[in-house]
């Protein structure tokens, strides 16, 4: 770890105080503003028209952006997004693409009228350039942002802006990525916001500058032009909006815009139980070579119509698992939106007054210059995103109708992206031609359970809701590769009542290339879970690289047969690290298997039928339907109602024999009136103090007066987790890990399971987790 | 004495229009008779009968052909009311069709649904896991064959959904569009294990890069082809026996039609028909008009679709969405962008109005229907605003409950704005033609056009009442509403008017410079396949138009945009050519300098559409000219402008007006099918045909 930069201070963005910023600014750069009698003003027809056309001008502006780049992680895989904002920067109407980014976009606005306004100069017909995570845009060097003010009558009226992911920004990694970095100094150069068009017109030297740095630089120069072309797009629809409704008409909807997605969320805020939760979860490798498992920690609380996510206990930077402030606040975005405002219009600069951050410098989620960030988004930051979404999904569990629209609960999703650059020589055209590229495939990852919908199978990433997959042909169009298969793999989603939804696996071996297809690898949730269950659903698979070292694929084909494993292939299974750089020779293969969804509630809980359904549709094998669900079908595939009560009831009774349970009778207590505390847990007034008890045989838990509910603790290893869950962090990490299950000590029905390290710190038993007003 | 007959079959009616070569046109409507559409068809040519007074037989005898469109094969898909069918596919890569490129989670859901991720699902999958079988084999891009084809396991397979039932199978093996002889082997199997069960091919249904449109665009073939292919027999069967001598032709979504016996083939083709007869009946009557660039808008209860004809000829695309699946298939583009008069205001916890994007449908309709629909459209919206007659619609055949508008309007809008019931109702005509204008100008501008160069044609039930209005928010000068007597059917009409068209395409990705040789070779199979297709119409053409089209895309980009080939020997010069409109039409769409010519120009499929040019087509009778002032039947309060109240407004029937009546705005016009508004400022004239033009009022005239 490389000392701390002096200077480098001043590159660190941070919300702002609107009115004070607007205070800052100097008198060359007048600014565009409305009053609050004017935003109160304006009519419901009004609102609604000006508010469509907003909506219609963002729209635009992604549809240039898309159509125009000409990165395929972009166009085929929707890792981008734009936003228009105020005249300070908050953002008033984002895109559905990257929500992470919208947590980073504004930060770079505020930086930009902090530090540009006077020199050079914020003036019409200007656009802005960066990457560099700290000032925000993006959360690495690879998101890169152009962005623009909108002048309306010599006074700047807003900001449009455009943000994706390049393939390669320099540095010394392929696709900028170095595994073995050190610090930033190994990475793509952060660039601060840099003036990239002057008076309408593309700077060429600042252009140069920019793709200079690139392996890639055409693409880089293309996707610089599309960003430019999808502002303009923007630019000028604004101003077609202002012409014809005026200009403070415009400003004053675009206001209410965010005032009101601010007062909904504040109003679903005051709807739910006060209260604090928290949730604790790993990156285990930080670089090449680590053997460690670093920690971010929340503690979520929620008071009135407020939320603070206190990050304090995180550990410090390190390696390359780190994202900037950025990176952090994108985190909460992309659990934020899709959990608590799905309903609601995506006025994130309204959505973000609802919560603070509270985070110690130096962390590997608030990490300071000059630490590597590379891993940022895909890494830490999507790692804050889960726990922010476990607190959330805790939170919104308690909802009397967690079915409702307006209040969603899920298990964590696929917990990461399992990164895959591959480069090498394509010899199938007349004129040998090299090739760079990121393998997408790992898009198709699983959802989370939902108490009443199991996670969507192969849903996709959380924080790309638009995101896709390539169709195998045209990457074996583009690139010399034959895929010998990709599909859903059966029980990769986490058992519960509600099952995860299932991920996806891939092979590839090289084909019309007779060199090796250099690799580089970078993942995580290898040693310990990050799909984690939700109310004592299962955690999802771990992800799992591997090359089939020394295999003769090609001989095999010819002679006919297709391997459908890599059992099959031959040579000896190389098992791939989270972080490093390889290669894949031909007539070897390389193989990803990437994460599915956290269950929901005990999978002993869940309707046989449904895991019948489930073995059907193999989704679930049938052994996993007997050992996770205590499910037993018959030969033609139906349920043998005795056999799985029996097989059920066996379960249950290792879970009691295993938890070294007494079988002492426990008191039970009438459940009539009782309140919903999430699947299994209920509290019910008796006396004018809650009583938590089991909902499924009302034995009583604990009590607002007793700190600790009452649940066996069961600590196993990891194959206790289902065959879903590789037992493997000795090959990762040094830290021994474990599998974890609590149950209720009347009918053992699971209420937290997962696979920690040993000396994780659990929340489950804490009683304030469920009664906000209880001793905690 | 010859007639032509179009039948547009929808869920509700089953419109029919006769004409002849003699300039007289006949429309009838009656109700489609589910499950059993022939009924519906054969009542609705017994009712052309009638009203030409003369016996069935005689005028069947005498028809050169009927044109028939049906959406029975679209509601089945989107009902989800299709036979078990078989799925055979490349060893390692079943489960395409249920990762659906993870995309399948939310195409074709609006902008609202989009945003709420969790409340998307993936429940429309096509088919069961145990339906959809591997056989080992292997092609690469190129077309060679990697792994051969193990006949025994196709045997196994091809048993296994047989025993199980299964009567139809679709064949979609990886790249089998570059070398299909794995995808004809089997079909051969299946064949000599039971010669009756029906197989489809990718490599002939869609032999188009890209396995996962292709698999879906092949299953669904294979689920309406039977289906489609019983129909159609019976139905032919039907009208021979009762005397019908010429074809039987089906409309495809391309907006060409096909012999009835050659659809089942290319079932897919057939399923976008529906939605495209209005794209065609705009496309006839701007030759007639002399309008070259139209903007078509049909707007019925539950639907808002919109078409483009740019230069006399339909905008095209290759790829449509049926169930949240991608289907290749040539059509006229159509976009659905909103939900039509059924579309439901409310007001959104924000305390914001909000239109659409939920609908009262057919059932239970607006609240002024008294369906007991309670929430307020923008039907309820236009009755209380003295737009729709209080009498009814359909000349007071459908009553209309004005205090259920005016209740649904006050308690779901009026109330929770502050506002009066007539000002809400005043606010929901106002959004719903600039959100119109939004979204009408978003389908212009995305196909690259300047919607200032359009005239819009505005029909289906609804769309009269708002067209002058939302023309405006679009700053297009000239409104056309195709009235006379096929403004009932205009769809039908559509039809009657249609060629045969038929299209071949086939991916063969490469880089450019493509050999000419190769491209020539692959125009050529294409090309013998739609002139041989074209020879087994059983039909006479005046001539046949070839076009020859080549989808091309920027290396690095993913937009394929499609341009014309010259005919002609192909060279060197011909598909420089071809690049060189590329990239103008590129910058076109997407702006100049978004293409990366650097990173080079990839061909990626051809496709040669036939025409048929049929020596028939419909002539419009003239309308009688005007002899003296427009008739006015009266005038009633009428609230037109925001802010403005209700002013007395004159109402003109439209039966009482000839060829040459101006109408200055603010008027209302009574159609017995419709509802035309001429603003204040605006000018309506009637046309010698009937249509009523609506255009910006002359200074000074």
């Amino acid at each position: 770890m490389t000392m701390a930069v002096p200077g480098s201070e001043r590159f660190s963005s941070r919300p702002v105080d609107p009115a004070e910023l607007a205070a800052q600014l100097p008198e060359s750069l007048p600014v565009h503003t409305v009053t609050q009698e004017q935003i109160d003003a304006v009519d419901p027809l009004t609102y609604e028209v000006v508010r469509h056309r907003l909506w219609s001008v963002t729209d635009e502006m992604g549809e240039a952006l898309k159509r125009m780049s000409g990165s395929p992680i972009v166009t085929d895989a929707n890792d981008f997004d734009f936003a228009v904002s105020d005249e300070l920067g908050q953002e008033v109407q984002v895109g559905l693409y990257n929500t992470m980014l919208v947590g980073a976009v504004d930060l770079a606005i505020y930086w930009t009228l902090q530090h540009r306004a006077t020199n050079p100069g914020i003036a019409e017909g200007d656009m802005f350039l960066t990457n560099d995570p700290w000032v925000g845009g993006g959360l690495h060097q690879n998101d890169a942002m152009v962005y623009q003010p909108v002048f309306w009558d010599g006074k700047l009226f807003g900001w449009t802006s455009a943000i994706a992911h390049q393939p390669d920004l320099g540095g010394v990694g392929l696709g900028s990525f170095s595994p073995a970095a050190q610090d930033v100094f190994s990475e793509s150069l952060p660039t601060p916001p840099v003036k990239v068009v002057r008076d309408g017109v593309l700077q060429d030297d600042v252009a140069d500058v920019w793709v200079r740095r690139s392996r890639v630089p055409l693409m880089i120069g293309l996707d610089l032009r599309a960003k430019v072309g999808a502002n303009t797009v923007g630019r000028d629809r604004l101003l077609a909006v202002i012409a014809q409704y005026g200009a403070d008409t415009v400003k004053a909807v675009m206001k209410r815009m965010m005032t009101d997605a601010e007062s909904r969320l504040r109003g679903k805020l005051t709807a739910v139980p006060d209260g604090t939760w928290r949730a604790t979860g790993y990156q285990d490798q930080s670089h090449t070579g680590d053997r460690g498992l670093h920690k971010i920690t929340v503690a979520m609380t929620k008071a009135a119509d407020h939320l603070t996510f206190d990050f304090t206990g995180t550990d410090p930077q390190s390696g390359v698992v780190n994202c900037t402030y950025a990176g952090m606040r994108g985190g909460v975005m992309l659990a934020l939106l899709p959990l608590l405002a799905g309903d609601i219009p995506w006025s994130a600069g309204g959505l973000m007054r609802c919560f603070d951050l509270v985070a110690e410098e130096g962390t590997i989620n608030n990490a300071s210059f000059p630490a590597a960030v590379g891993r940022g988004p895909i890494g830490p930051a999507w790692l804050t995103g889960n726990l922010v979404a476990e607190c959330l999904s805790q939170m919104l569990d308690q909802a009397p109708d967690p079915g409702d629209e307006g209040a969603h609960v899920q298990a964590t999703c696929c917990g990461t992206w399992d990164t895959a650059v591959i480069a090498g020589l394509d010899q199938r055209g007349a004129v040998p031609t090299p090739f760079l590229s990121i393998i997408m495939d790992p898009m198709a990852g699983g959802y989370g359970a939902q108490p009443h919908a199991d996670g969507m199978d192969t849903g996709g990433l959380f924080c790309i809701p638009l995101g896709r997959v390539p169709d195998v042909e045209m990457t074996e169009f583009l690139y010399p590769v034959l895929a010998l298969w990709r599909r859903e793999e059966p029980d990769s989603g986490g058992p519960g009542r509600r099952r995860g939804g299932v991920s996806a696996s891939m092979a590839i071996t090289p084909h019309g290339t007779s060199f090796p297809i250099g690799l580089v690898l970078a993942s995580n949730g290898k040693a310990v879970s990050q799909n984690n269950g939700l109310a004592g659903g299962y955690p999802g698979n771990t992800g799992v690289e591997y090359i089939a070292r020394g295999g003769d694929v090609t001989t095999m084909l010819g002679s006919g047969r297709m391997p459908s494993d890599l059992a099959d292939v031959g040579g000896s299974a190389e098992l791939q690290p989270c972080y490093g750089e390889t290669y894949v020779a031909p007539g070897e293969v390389f193989t990803m298997f990437w994460q599915g969804g956290g269950g929901y509630g005990d999978p002993l809980t869940r309707d046989p039928d449904d895991v019948a359904r489930d073995v059907r549709e193999e989704k679930v094998t049938a052994a996993t339907a007997e050992q996770a669900y205590g499910v037993v079908l018959d030969t033609s595939g139906t349920v043998d109602a005795e056999a799985t009560e029996t097989r059920r009831r066996d379960l249950r009774d290792a879970r009691r024999a295993r938890g070294g349970a007494n079988g002492t009778p426990r008191e039970t207590i009438d459940l009539t009136g009782g309140r919903r505390l999430d699947d299994n847990l209920v509290a019910v007034r008796r006396e004018g103090a809650d009583q938590v008890a089991c909902r499924h045989c009302a034995t009583v838990l604990g009590s607002g007066a007793v700190g600790e509910l009452d649940l066996v603790r069961y600590d196993g290893p990891v194959s206790d987790a289902g065959p879903q869950v590789v037992d493997g962090a000795g090959e990762y990490v040094d830290v021994e890990v474990a599998f974890r299950q609590y149950c209720c000590p009347g009918c053992f029905t699971a209420v937290s399971t997962a696979v920690v390290p040993v000396d994780h710190v659990d929340d489950v038993t804490r009683t304030s987790r469920v009664l906000a007003d209880a001793r905690s | 004495m010859a007639f032509v007959i179009g039948v547009d079959v929808g869920g509700t009616f089953t419109d029919a229009v006769l004409d002849d070569d003699a300039g007289s046109v006949v429309a009838a409507k009656v109700p489609s008779t589910p499950p059993d559409y022939s009924r519906g068809v054969l009542d609705v040519l017994g009712l052309l009968a009638e009203q030409l007074g003369r016996p069935f037989a005689d005028v069947l005898a005498e028809t050169h052909h009927i044109a028939h469109g049906t959406t029975s094969s679209l509601n089945a898909l989107v009902m989800r009311r299709v036979p078990d069918v078989g799925f055979l596919t490349t060893k390692g890569h079943r489960d395409s069709i249920f990762i659906m490129n993870v995309e399948g989670r939310y195409l074709g859901r609006s902008p609202h649904e989009l945003q709420h991720v969790l409340a998307q699902d993936k429940q429309h999958g096509l088919l069961p896991k145990r339906h959809a079988l591997e056989v080992t084999e292997r092609i690469d891009r190129d077309g060679e064959v990697v792994v051969a084809l193990d006949e025994d396991e196709v045997r196994r397979q091809v048993e296994t959904l047989l025993a199980d039932g299964i009567r139809a199978i679709a064949v979609s093996l990886l790249w089998a569009f570059r070398n299909p002889v794995h995808e004809r082997r089997i079909r051969e199997i299946v064949h000599g294990i039971d010669p009756d069960v029906f197989v489809a091919l990718s490599s002939e249904v869609s032999p188009r890069i890209r396995e996962f449109a292709r698999n879906s665009t092949t299953i669904m073939s294979t689920q309406v082809g039977p289906g489609l292919r019983g129909y159609l027999t019976d139905l032919e069967a039907s009208l021979k026996d009762a005397g019908l001598v010429g074809p039987l032709l089906v409309m495809q979504s391309n907006g060409g039609a096909v012999a009835a016996s050659e659809a089942p083939q290319q079932a897919i083709s057939t399923v976008g028909s529906v939605l495209t007869g209005g794209v065609v009946g705009s496309q006839a009557l701007g030759r007639r008009l002399g309008h070259r660039n139209i903007i078509s808008t049909d707007v019925g209860g539950t639907t808002f679709l919109v078409g483009l004809i740019v230069d006399g000829e339909p905008e095209r695309d290759t790829t449509t969405v049926i169930n949240h699946h991608p289907i290749n298939v040539p059509t006229l583009r159509v976009h659905a962008i909103g939900s039509g008069g059924g579309a439901i205001a409310w007001v959104d916890a924000g305390g914001n109005l909000r239109i659409g994007p939920h609908s009262a449908q057919a059932d239970p309709g607006p609240a002024c229907y008294d369906q007991g629909g309670t929430e307020p459209t923008n039907t309820d919206a236009n009755l209380v605003l003295g737009i729709l007659p209080a009498t009814g619609l359909l000349g007071g055949r459908k009553a209309l409950n004005a205090e259920k508008a005016r209740e649904a309007i006050r308690t779901r809008i009026a109330e929770p704005l502050g506002l009066s019931t007539d000002d809400a109702a005043a606010a929901i005509h106002a959004a719903q033609n600039a959100q119109t204008g939004d979204l009408l100008r978003k389908s212009v501008v995305e196909a690259g056009h300047d919607p200032r160069d359009f005239v819009l044609y505005a029909f289906g039930g609804s769309g009269p009442a708002f067209c002058a209005k939302y023309a405006t928010h679009l700053g297009v000068d000239e409104v056309v509403v195709p009235l006379g007597p096929v403004a009932s059917a205009f769809s039908a009409y559509g039809l009657a008017a249609s060629d045969i068209a038929l299209v071949q395409e086939l991916s063969d990705p490469a880089q450019l410079p493509v050999d000419p040789v190769r491209a020539e070779k692959n125009f050529a199979q294409l090309e013998d396949q739609v002139r041989h297709g074209l020879d087994r119409q059983g039909l006479a053409f005046d001539r046949v138009e070839i076009v020859r089209e080549i989808d091309m895309r920027y290396a690095m980009q993913l937009a394929e945009v499609t341009v014309p080939v010259a005919d002609g020997p192909l060279d060197r010069a011909a598909l420089d050519a071809a690049a060189q409109r590329f990239e103008a039409r590129y910058a076109e769409l997407y702006g100049p300098g978004s293409g990366f010519g650097a990173a080079g120009i990839q061909a990626i499929t051809y496709r040669v559409r036939g025409r048929g040019v049929l020596p028939f087509s419909p002539e419009l009778p003239p309308l009688e000219r005007a002899d003296g002032p427009v008739p006015t039947s009266g005038t009633r309060p009428v609230y037109l402008e925001i802010g403005q109240g209700f002013v007395d407004t004159p109402i003109h029937d439209y039966v009482a007006l000839r060829a040459g009546h101006v109408i200055t705005g603010p008027a209302i016009v009574e159609v017995p099918t419709t509802t035309v508004v001429v603003p204040a400022g605006r000018t309506g004239t009637v046309d010698e045909l009937g249509n009523l033009h609506i255009t910006q009022t002359q200074q000074g005239a």
